[in-house]
């Protein structure tokens, strides 16, 4: 471990980054405590690569909504003849 | 009506992994809504609700079939990556992401695997998400965070683990 890592005002903020990862990725935080996870990541290594690729993450999720996982052409005609269907 | 039946179908084929079964499960839940309209509050969106009716309904059928997929998502991520790896163009390295994301998503616990589908895929609110689920939003962010952070180590493992 660096020495830098075991200082207090070090560990209460990795420790601060960790508990408000959420709300960061979610857009959640204000500019101040944004700034503060960001900071702390830019000295923390395994914090840098966990926000990195927390974000990365959310980027290629958000990206399975453009490429749909089957086909959903007919899926409203199907919905629609099993209501008929089960209404006459 | 077509909008809400793609959007559910979306959901529920990532959610079960089988077109078919999808739409099955799509086409009960809008005869379900059909036939309890009258029970529908009015304080939730009918998106909500229909969601909720169609989540139910593939839990439901989830929970008659044996445990099929015994892979663990690092094992079942890696196992995508074994051969993944060397792809030279980036175009199939996003392809590659993507597979490696679609097997960890479907790796996730049930529990978890909703809430991230309707958050991050396909992007619902977290107010909107959390009432589909029935959970408050603290407890809908913390289910969905532990989600996130198992479909990350799906990812840090396929971009390689060099700085660990």
């Amino acid at each position: 471990m660096r020495l830098r890592e075991m200082r207090p005002s070090f560990i209460r903020d990795h420790m601060w980054t960790r508990r408000h990862l959420p709300e960061y990725l979610d857009g959640e935080l204000d500019g101040e405590d944004r700034r503060r996870v960001e900071e702390h990541a830019h000295l923390c290594p395994k914090c840098r690569r966990l926000v990195a690729t927390l974000l990365q993450t959310l980027e290629g999720l958000r990206a399975l909504h453009e490429a749909p996982a089957g086909a959903t052409s007919s899926i409203s005609d199907s919905v629609i003849d099993r209501l008929r269907r089960e209404s006459s | 009506m077509r909008r809400h039946a793609d959007h559910l179908y979306a959901v529920i084929v990532r959610f079960t992994g089988d077109p078919g079964e999808a739409e099955e499960v799509v086409q009960e839940a809008f005869l379900r809504a059909w036939r309890g309209v009258g029970r529908f509050e009015r304080r939730s969106q009918f998106f909500t609700w229909l969601y909720r009716i169609g989540l139910n309904e593939a839990k439901r059928r989830a929970g008659r079939r044996p445990p099929s997929d015994p892979l663990s998502v690092e094992e079942g991520a890696l196992a995508q990556t074994a051969d993944l790896r060397h792809a030279p163009e980036p175009r199939a390295e996003q392809h590659d992401l993507r597979a490696v994301l679609e097997h960890a998503v479907r790796a996730l616990p049930e529990a978890y695997r909703a809430p991230l589908i309707l958050r991050d895929v396909e992007g619902l609110t977290t107010e909107e998400a959390a009432e589909i689920m029935g959970l408050k939003e603290a407890a809908f962010k913390s289910r969905l965070h532990r989600a996130r952070l198992r479909v990350r180590d799906a990812v840090d493992a396929y971009l390689g683990d060099d700085e660990r």
